[in-house]
């Protein structure tokens, strides 16, 4: 490598890292010919971008902030972008059923095990590697990407219309915040404008995803303390919600591009008069769960995410929010119906599971007063079919709020109406490395419940 | 081996699912449909369980420890494919990682297609497989 190369290379590391003060840093990706450094500022999304040769060599932006850090390895190993000097240059995910090592912790009285991949429960798979002296944690590794199917490569030439039902499919907990990112990226590239009663509509769909993922959220953080009731009851909410949405239970294909699906929201007087009955016993959950001392103790001081941990980490969401930060998509940079129906912002500062359980708390009574409000605003107007796109080639970034965060999409689209590329940054897979370190110095019997109070997908950080 | 019908464990195994069918799974221990009033009970280790469910189109990764939660389990067993990943026709087949699913990859005998299925559906599809022990 000469050094006209490598200064060039250093600027891009120093223009990104420049960006990340003034930006909200997403994540980055390779493309055959280029990387890609997303970021979000108040007007929107938007790519820092070098073009690679050959030749290229990247600095490593993960070296000063972090967060980047499994987005570079996954692009050393699976795109072969070629990086100076990775911190951590293990690839991302496992080859063949073989996981890389695992970072462990050695020292006197320290000892190590492993958990996973097959979970005790139902839960996603992922291996991880606990160090540890005695019962508290001094170190743990969270390895996925046994969910790994494929999904980026396999839509690669796909018609964008008929990828948007494998869209919905990436990750069933997120799957309607992922439809509407897919959504907006394409009308965007289309150059459509949505009616008001569409919009409307996908705020509401948008809110009762968040609704049932957090109700589920903290019906798990119950039972990571060992409170049965408080699983109960909270499961029975977000049994009640998933029949309450009517169509599909888990929201599947209700966003889908051009508008929203046959089935969503036809029967509205319906919704909101069960809704405000339904709204009323979750207020009195909530109340119950939160004010169950011995299941709040558990909560406290466990799994406590610094503020500088969050930032370096790139914590999004709940998990973001109950560490002092104060960006939520749908009022940081607001898109759709959220830009009529503005959104006030849970926030929290201890960080611990506690205030994630807290933010998500206020976050379901704001869920409720969004449908309401887009219910009242929708009135009995009839809601349009899908229209027809004809999307031009192009790229799109979109980000959404899903309920564990920002839910990044970039969509690149050929000539021929197909998708040349298409990238996928949740929430999860942002947030995945703040819960290793939220368990630094936590006993090994908190694990699930600081596990539960994040509650995140493996399906679609993994894809 | 009837005496089972009533005591079912059941263990979990995702191999790649996208979380939809779990959420579905996970409604079978709410209070609508409450698997315990039916004496069955999602079992914590393959060692305990008389069916393994199974999710997911089987990624490559998860293929080793599929076949290892299997071998594990005691003797009659019956595994239970649950949802269209697991059946091999869901939105994933083909993918470069993903595999055929767990009827084709490990022998499933009860199917039960949905993308995801309904609790019921899936509340069926276990009763068939407790007639099978």
């Amino acid at each position: 490598m000469n050094e006209l190369q490598r200064s060039a290379s250093t600027t891009f590391a120093e223009r990104v890292l420049g960006e990340c003060r003034t930006a909200v840093p997403l994540g980055a990706y390779a493309c055959a010919e280029n990387v890609r450094y997303l970021f979000l500022a108040a007007s929107g999304p938007y790519a820092l971008v070098r073009q690679l040769d050959a030749e290229t060599t990247l600095q490593p932006v993960s070296g000063t902030i972090p967060l980047f850090s499994w987005d570079e390895r996954e692009m050393a190993d699976e795109w072969g972008v070629r990086f100076d000097l990775l911190p951590d240059a293990r690839p991302l995910r496992g080859r063949h059923g073989t996981m890389p090592p695992a970072i462990t912790a050695h020292g006197t009285g320290l000892m190590r095990f492993v958990v996973g991949p097959v979970h005790a429960g139902i839960i996603e798979p992922g291996r991880f590697t606990f160090s540890s002296g005695g019962e508290t944690i001094v170190h743990l590794d969270a390895q996925l990407s046994y969910a790994h199917r494929g999904v980026e490569r396999f839509v690669e030439g796909l018609d964008v219309a008929g990828a948007a039902r494998l869209v919905a499919r990436i990750c069933g907990s997120c799957s309607a915040a992922r439809s509407f990112a897919y959504a907006r990226a394409l009308e965007g590239l289309a150059g459509v404008d949505l009616p008001d009663e569409v919009e409307l509509a996908r705020l509401a769909v948008a809110e009762l995803e968040r609704l049932y993922n957090h109700l589920g959220d903290l019906a798990a953080s119950a039972a990571g303390a060992g409170w049965g009731p408080g699983f109960a009851g909270g499961m029975a909410c977000k049994e009640r919600l998933c029949r309450l949405a009517a169509g599909h239970r888990l929201l599947f294909d209700a966003i889908v591009p051009g508008g929203i699906g046959p089935q969503v929201l036809r029967e509205r007087r319906r919704l909101a008069d069960q809704l405000a009955a339904f709204a009323a016993d979750v207020e009195e959950y909530l109340r119950v769960l939160f004010t169950h001392a011995s299941t709040v103790s558990r909560w406290q001081r466990a799994g406590r995410v610094s503020r500088e941990v969050a930032d370096a980490f790139g914590a999004v969401g709940p998990a973001h929010r109950a560490a002092h930060g104060k960006i939520d998509v749908r009022s940081f940079a607001p898109y759709g119906a959220y830009r009529r129906l503005p959104v006030r912002v849970a926030s929290a500062t201890a960080g611990d599971a506690y205030a994630r359980c807290r933010v998500k708390r206020d976050e379901i009574s704001e869920s409720f007063r969004l449908i309401r409000d887009a219910l009242v605003q929708l009135g009995d107007v009839d809601l349009p079919d899908p229209q027809a796109l004809a999307v031009p080639p192009g790229v799109a970034t979109t980000v959404v709020e899903g309920p564990r965060g920002s839910e990044v999409l970039a969509v690149h689209v050929d000539g021929g109406g197909r998708l040349s590329r298409l990238h996928v940054i949740s929430a999860s897979f942002r947030n995945w490395p703040v819960v290793a370190r939220s368990v630094d110095g936590n006993i090994v019997p908190d694990f699930p419940l600081i596990n539960k109070s994040f509650n995140l997908c493996y399906a679609c950080a993994d894809r | 081996m009837s005496v089972f019908r009533h005591s079912l464990g059941i263990r979990h195994l995702v191999c790649g699912s996208c979380n939809g069918c779990e959420h579905e799974m996970s409604a079978l221990e709410n209070t609508f449909y409450d698997i315990t009033q039916d004496g069955w009970d999602i079992v914590a280790s393959p060692r305990h369980a008389d069916i393994i469910t199974v999710t997911g189109p089987m990624t490559e990764a998860m293929r080793a420890a599929a076949h290892e939660t299997v071998a594990a389990a005691p003797r009659p067993l019956v595994i239970v494919a649950v949802g269209d990943c697991a059946l091999g026709i869901g939105p994933w087949a083909g993918a470069p990682a993903a595999g055929r699913g767990a009827t084709d990859e490990l022998g499933a005998t009860v199917t039960i297609p949905g993308c995801p299925p309904a609790p019921e559906a899936i509340l069926a599809g276990l009763r068939e497989a407790a007639e099978l022990l």
